[in-house]
């Protein structure tokens, strides 16, 4: 089964799923990969994304140079402190100036930019392709975009798909110009034909970080042990942002009468006897549930966005990511 | 509880049925979502708010078990019994006179009574029988011993108030001839005891009155006549008004004449006094008048309590010119008198004339002939009076002559008598005459020989003087000519209806023309009757349906064109008239169409139904024997009789109980619309303070 993917735009206008922008028809980029969806970004929206940065709580310590402030003390532009000089230290961090005030020999300690590592793990599972419009599509666009983000800012991004009971992790990309690797890579996702143990695929993918970077996990939580992948992703010292995608039709559910829900995944069903007060009773926990959990992110220092996948990815990224201080 | 159908209890049996319809497994249909995460774990917080939730999920299932509940009680139809407040037989009057059509209590007495009536016969015991009665100008029984109520009800729906005088004492008798039928029976009167002529018949079972009316709020036209002056030339109509409240009245009474106004008085009738008011010169091209009491304010179209006693309607005497022939040797008093009579033409002929030449050449008949003295041998075809006949013959026999005949015991009640004294009256010879079988005697002589007596011969109004005027005193009185003018008034007929108001409901008896086979009566509501003469010769019928106000027109039917009568010899000689314009060479008179319509006039004219004050019960409860308790009545010795008790079906708080379980169902089955209204109410009432949304 092949879920949905950054291909080509639905012929029907009003099949396009929301916040996807119009491309005139017969007008591909000519920079753009064929396996990339050529109505996704336009170069105005990516120039747009330029501009933004993922923002962190605290300074992390990279690997490479990168375009983020570390705790070492290092080559950038931008003053930090003074410390006395001491033997094999570079001349040309001497202040001169403060030399000849003061006649001590101070060397000057500027903030050291370094990159780090941004890990997109978008849930796979067979839930995700539910819905209209489809999580999973809307999740690997909302990926991309914070993707290419990272990719502006020097950071390292790398892309893993949660399925089944595994992490399939992508290479590291690094670079703007990867960009379209990126955007082949998640285009690649396809949702899993059985059932996925979100927790187990969480660890898994918690195993394959290596030091302090930013975790960015979308998925539905549609699993009963939805806040122990928090806890588990929390507790591996990345930070870590919770995107929290449903659908319109999981949000305000527009069933009535006597039905047999059947589980997606697990092709399961119940009887439910569907009312209006039932659907009331249904939003009172969807509502409780979606707090238990922004509880359980701010407890572990996490950020916790709750989505919609009709929402508009511009306002999106422009907007609403800004507004919780998840892009800057 | 006991149950009047219990077969109907196997009903129950659909209890198991719906259970069972609401446990066979439903047929859901399926629906596909993301995951039944959320949808588990919210049927896990309603099972664990069990049993309430459970119960409240088999709301429906318990609201239908209700209704099937209810509904089979209701066919099983159970009822309480209790000691019964009537008998077992009801006679059941009720009083349709003219009062109970007063508004004082609404929307009239009438409607008060039946629905005091079908009250009191919810104590009737169980299968006791009714009989009901209509009390107006006479009773008639409208049902007879039924156990069915609604037949009861359907029968006493029907009655209207009767615009007549109530004749509650002949309702009573008939009441009474019912109850001595069964061994235990009462009478119920419903009334408003506003009795003209209170009854005083005693009544063989037990009265009980139910008591309608608490208002006498009323003013009637309880007279109107209409008065041609002396001189025939012009008309006056007297209308008397009477106010019966207790309290002063202003109205205004207006006369309309064809329909169209003639004049409007204001009036002002003090408490319990009468108001008379006399309009004059009606003209002459009016022939019915109708006399309205109305309100001063016109906006008020119920000025009192009762309405039927506000309207009233008078017949014009007609004007028309009658011929009048006298056969005689001409006796000056006779002539002098008849000429002063109004619209009277008086020709003369000897009785050597008399004969084929005196038939007119206009082909018009003589409206009457007076023979003095003298009798031809063939008598004619009109009206005939002859004075002192000189032998016997059809018109009676002549027995001998009276010497001072003496008058004998008069009828006060005659009309012919009416305002003519004739107790200084002396007669010096008259004829000795029988009174044939056709004729009444109007004056009594001695020796049961009648001095003057009248009636209809051959169809023909005839009457007989046995005494010359002038053999007597009478023309030097004052009652001759009055006499004179009565009696021609009675040969002449003038109109072959009443000429004075007939009472509603009284029979009416209508002269058939010459040639015609019958009258069409109209009705003043436009429905026409016809009436044929019973026997061929006869020239009359009565009439009965005067139940209604108002003018009546009477028109014959199957009349032909009369065709000239020859004429010869000698005519008659006119003489001098006081009422006429011209004789006959000057200004013939018109040819009357006998064909032309008559119309009379009913008016109710009754002033104790006017009086709607309502009356004591007491009086006529005190008509009855004296009450017994119902059941108690057992001889002594005897087995008790068992005390007969009533039943009062359950059937209206288990209807408004399946009414009420209906709504729940409806409300529960749609409870999700019903929620979404009230969000979108409370929602529109929330946004209006903000002056909405647009």
């Amino acid at each position: 089964m092949t879920g949905p993917s950054i291909g080509p735009p639905p012929s029907d206008p009003a099949e396009r799923p929301a916040g996807t922008p119009r491309a005139e028809a017969g007008t591909r980029p000519a920079f753009l990969p064929n396996e990339v969806d050529p109505t996704v970004f336009d170069e105005a929206f990516l120039r747009q994304l330029e501009r933004l940065l993922l923002l962190m709580r605290s300074p992390v310590r990279g690997g490479l140079k990168g375009g983020r402030r570390s705790v070492k003390r290092g080559q950038s532009v931008e003053f930090a402190d003074y410390r006395d000089y001491t033997m094999g230290d570079d001349l040309r961090q001497l202040d001169w100036n403060v030399y000849a005030r003061l006649e001590r020999l101070f060397v000057k300690l500027f903030v050291e930019e370094e990159d780090v590592t941004v890990t997109l793990l978008i849930d796979a599972s067979a839930s995700m392709a539910a819905g209209t419009p489809g999580k999973l599509l809307f999740a690997k666009r909302a990926a991309a975009a914070l993707g290419y983000i990272g990719l502006a800012s020097e950071d390292r991004v790398a892309v893993t798909a949660l399925s089944g009971r595994t992490a399939r992790r992508r290479t590291a990309l690094r670079g703007s110009g990867r960009v379209f690797r990126l955007l082949a890579d998640l285009s690649a996702i396809d949702p899993a034909e059985g059932p996925t143990d979100l927790l187990a695929a969480a660890r898994h993918a918690g195993a394959q970080l290596h030091g302090r970077g930013i975790v960015i996990l979308l998925s539905d939580l549609l699993d009963p042990s939805a806040d122990k992948v928090i806890r588990e992703l929390a507790a591996t010292g990345s930070e870590l942002i919770v995107m929290h995608v449903l659908s319109p039709d999981e949000l305000d559910p527009a069933l009535e009468g006597d039905l047999r829900l059947v589980d997606s995944e697990t092709g399961e069903g119940i009887d439910v006897t569907v009312d209006l007060a039932t659907v009331d009773a249904y939003k009172a926990r969807l509502a409780a549930w979606k707090a238990d959990l922004a509880d359980l992110a701010a407890k572990r220092r996490a950020s916790y966005v709750d989505l919609s996948s009709d929402q508009n990815l511009a306002d999106l990224m422009f907007a609403e990511l800004r507004r919780r201080r998840v892009l800057g | 509880m006991p149950f009047i159908s219990p077969l109907a209890l196997a009903g129950l049996l659909f209890i198991p049925a719906v259970i069972a319809m609401y446990l066979l497994k439903l047929r859901r249909d399926q629906a596909v979502v993301p995951s039944t995460l959320l949808w588990s774990r919210l049927l896990t917080d309603v099972e664990a708010n069990a049993p309430w939730q459970r119960l409240r999920r088999s709301l429906l299932l318990l609201v239908q078990l209700l209704l099937v509940l209810a509904l089979v009680l209701l066919a099983a139809r159970p009822f309480l019994e209790r000691p019964a407040g009537l008998a077992r037989d009801i006679v059941l009057v009720m009083d349709t006179s003219a009062s109970m059509g007063a508004t004082d209590v609404a929307p009239n007495r009438l409607a008060a009574a039946r629905d005091a009536a079908m009250a009191a016969l919810k104590d009737l015991p169980t299968g006791g029988k009714v009989s009901v009665i209509a009390a107006d100008r006479t009773a008639r029984i409208v049902v007879n011993e039924t156990t069915d109520l609604s037949r009861v009800r359907q029968a006493i729906d029907d009655l209207r108030p009767a615009p007549t005088r109530g004749d509650l004492g002949d309702a009573l008798e008939l009441a009474s001839k019912l109850a001595t039928r069964s061994g235990e029976a009462q009478i119920l009167v419903a009334t408003d005891a506003a009795l003209s002529t209170p009854p005083t018949v005693k009544v063989s079972a037990p009265v009980k009155v139910l008591p309608v009316g608490r208002d006498r709020k009323n003013q009637a036209i309880v007279a109107l006549a209409v008065r041609t002056a002396p001189s025939a030339v012009t008309r006056s109509v007297f209308i008397s008004i009477a106010n019966v409240d207790l309290e002063r009245a202003d109205r205004r009474i207006e006369l309309w004449g064809d329909d169209r106004l003639l004049e409007a008085r204001d009036v002002t009738l003090e408490a319990q006094a009468r108001a008379d008011v006399v309009i004059d010169d009606v003209p002459n091209d009016v022939g019915t008048v109708e006399a309205r009491l109305v309100s001063r304010d016109p906006s008020v179209t119920t000025p009192d309590q009762l309405a039927v006693d506000d309207h009233a309607w008078a017949v014009l005497p007609t004007t028309r010119t009658r011929l009048v022939l006298v056969v005689g040797e001409g006796d000056p008093y006779l002539e002098t008198a008849l000429s002063y009579l109004p619209s009277v033409e008086l020709y003369g002929v000897a009785p050597k004339d008399y004969g084929a030449s005196t038939q007119r050449t206009d082909g018009r008949p003589w409206d009457l002939t007076i023979f003095e003295g003298y009798l031809p041998a063939t008598l004619p075809t009109t009206p005939i009076l002859a004075i002192a006949p000189p032998s016997s013959g059809p018109l009676g026999q002549v027995t001998g002559t009276l010497k001072d005949p003496g008058i004998g015991s008069l009828d006060p009640a005659e009309p012919i008598l009416r305002y003519v004294d004739l107790s200084t009256t002396h007669i010096s010879a008259a004829q000795q005459l029988t009174t044939p079988d056709w004729a009444r005697t109007v004056i009594p002589g001695p020796k049961g020989s009648p001095l003057l007596y009248t009636g209809v011969r051959a169809g023909l109004p005839t009457a007989v003087l046995a005494f010359e005027p002038r053999r007597s005193d009478l023309p030097l009185q004052v009652a001759f000519p009055i006499l004179l003018s009565n009696l021609t008034g009675e040969l002449l007929g003038g109109s072959t209806a009443p000429t004075d108001a007939v009472a509603p409901g009284s029979p009416v008896s209508l002269q058939v023309p010459a040639g015609a086979t019958g009258l069409t009566v109209t009705r003043p509501d436009g429905t026409t009757t016809e009436l044929v003469p019973s026997l061929a010769s006869g020239s009359a019928v009565t009439y009965a349906l005067t139940d209604l106000p108002g003018i009546y027109t009477v028109t014959p039917t199957g009349l032909v064109a009369a065709s000239p009568a020859p004429s010869g010899g000698a005519g008659p000689t006119p003489r001098p008239s006081a009422a006429s314009s011209g004789g006959p060479s000057a200004s013939p008179p018109l040819v009357v169409d006998p064909s032309t319509p008559v119309r009379f006039a009913v008016d109710l004219f009754d002033l104790g139904e006017s009086s709607i004050a309502p009356g004591s019960p007491g009086a006529i409860e005190a008509l009855g024997a004296t009450a017994v308790v119902p059941g108690a009545s057992a001889a002594p010795g005897s087995p008790v009789a068992e005390r007969p008790t009533t039943r009062d079906e359950l059937w209206i708080p288990i209807v408004l109980i399946v009414l009420v379980g209906l709504c729940i169902e409806w409300a529960i089955y749609h409870r999700d619309a019903v929620i979404r209204v009230r969000r979108s109410l409370s929602g529109a009432l929330r946004r209006r303070p903000d002056g909405g949304t647009a």
